[in-house]
């Protein structure tokens, strides 16, 4: 896509392509999930011929493809969010401005702290849900401790449920024009402004491309 | 149809292994290859094809001599069953008027997380057809009035099988002619089982036979705590982002912003 007049490009097309992959296959992990944790959702397993052999095996094939495409996402914005500066607490200090009205929301790069904690926290329930995942499919541990890796990948239903309801309203509702960044990438420079002051100053100093 | 127990009198029990076959005829089991480890026990456990195993255990006595231990081993059929907790699939696992704990082989999908929070241990797996299979009380015979195959065949009357109350009074008043270390075990465990044993040794002289078997903490952790806070976590995350859009309101960026 050429780039539009008074547009910033914001998000590259592997960036965008990675995230569709990660939403997509998210999205899929919950329905069969919750198709299978909850009895009284068992519906779910309708839409699949097969019912829930087939529902709990795209599950697991599923899990592989989201947990390598988080791979992907490493490379696209590790660099980027797996750290934490002196900016950043100052950012956790008014909650970026979210929560009260605060008079000056401190600048962020290409992430803000919120959104860094985010990834890292993914980072963590990424690398607990595959490794339970994997053991709850091929289940080569003792009964002992096989038990405990149902309770570990339910923790991780209970904190990346809460997660995608908040990460989905922050990018829609709560944050007009943010939703382009994953559609054709490109943000007005007043979004910029508003939400990546620094990263804006970088980009239009040719300091990094996007 | 009123609870059923079977009782398990090992005192009486003198390994004939009739109740092994019975099982295996009744329930169209075959037989299956097995290994020679120097005891009798055959096979060595529990299997997807034998449901039900008399365990030896050879315990040697301050005089020198050596004395067998025989225990049936099979499903205790809890009155509130870790596997069905655990199972995924309505009606995989079910409960009959009786008190048995069934597996619908049918709706199985081979997850194996009945096998691993059993406290007993007693769903087997089966790779080749990728079902678990475990005794189901002979459901079928019970549910005509008829007795468990096992029951039904053991000569020196080692399993009986009967009216709940009726059994467990009876496990009591073996327990107590028998003397000494003599326990019942089973009516005490996961709001009370519906297989019963009369043992005439301490439970921990017995082959795989669990002290204080319970669910485990870690399946009440699954099933009864996270599995409802997802629900509330995904709830307050919805109920939350909806207050924060109509008070806080949503970030706008500056308007004509070049």
């Amino acid at each position: 896509m050429a780039k539009p007049k008074n547009l910033i490009l914001s998000s590259t097309v592997f960036e965008r392509v990675v995230h569709w992959v990660l939403a997509g296959s998210c999205l899929f992990l919950f329905l069969t999930g919750f198709g299978l944790m909850f009895h009284s959702l068992s519906f779910i397993a309708n839409f699949f011929p097969g019912g829930f052999y087939v529902m709990k095996l795209l599950h697991n094939i599923d899990g592989i493809i989201f947990g390598l495409a988080f791979l992907f996402a490493l490379v696209a914005w590790g660099k980027d969010t797996l750290y934490f500066d002196e900016e950043d607490k100052k950012w956790f200090r008014v909650m970026g401005g979210y929560l009260w009205e605060v008079e000056k929301v401190p600048e962020a790069g290409k992430f803000n702290a919120g959104q860094k904690l985010f990834f890292m926290t993914l980072f963590l329930f990424w690398f607990i849900m595959m490794g339970t995942g994997i053991f709850m499919w091929f289940p080569i541990f003792p009964p002992e401790l096989t038990r405990w890796l149902y309770a570990l990948h339910a923790l991780g239903t209970v904190v990346l449920g809460g997660f995608l309801v908040i990460h989905f309203y922050l990018g829609t509702y709560g944050n007009p024009g943010t939703f382009q960044v994953m559609g054709h990438g490109f943000v007005t420079k007043g979004w910029a402004k508003k939400h990546r002051a620094k990263w804006l100053r970088d980009v239009e100093a040719g300091r990094r491309s996007v | 149809m009123e609870e059923k127990v079977m009782l398990i009198d090992v005192s009486k029990c003198t390994a004939c292994r009739g109740c092994q076959v019975a099982c295996k005829q009744w329930n169209r089991l075959p037989a299956e290859k097995t290994q020679q480890r120097g005891t009798h026990q055959n096979p060595p456990d529990l299997t997807p094809t034998t449901w039900n195993l008399i365990r030896y255990t050879e315990l040697p006595t301050k005089n020198g001599e050596m004395r067998w231990l025989f225990r049936k081993d099979n499903c205790m059929h809890c009155t509130d069953p870790a596997c069905q907790r655990a199972c995924p699939v309505p009606g995989c696992i079910f409960k009959t008027a009786e008190g048995a704990i069934v597996i619908d082989q049918e709706k199985c999908i081979g997850c194996e997380y009945c096998v691993n929070v059993c406290p007993f241990k007693i769903p087997q797996f089966d790779p080749a057809t990728k079902k678990v299979y475990k005794c189901t009380l002979c459901w079928d015979r019970i549910s005509q009035g008829q007795i468990p195959a096992c029951a039904k065949t053991c000569a020196p009357g080692a399993v009986t099988f009967g009216a709940k109350d009726k059994m467990i009074a009876q496990a009591y008043a073996r327990a107590k002619t028998l003397g000494g270390d003599a326990t019942v075990y089973g009516d005490k465990f996961v709001q009370g089982t519906h297989v019963v044993y009369v043992l005439p040794e301490k439970v921990r002289m017995y082959e795989k036979m669990v002290v204080n078997p319970s669910i485990p903490v870690s399946v009440y952790l699954w099933k009864d705590f996270l599995k409802p806070l997802s629900v509330l976590a995904i709830g307050a995350a919805l109920v939350g982002t909806f207050f924060h859009y109509i008070i806080k309101g949503p970030k706008r960026p500056e308007e004509g912003g070049e």
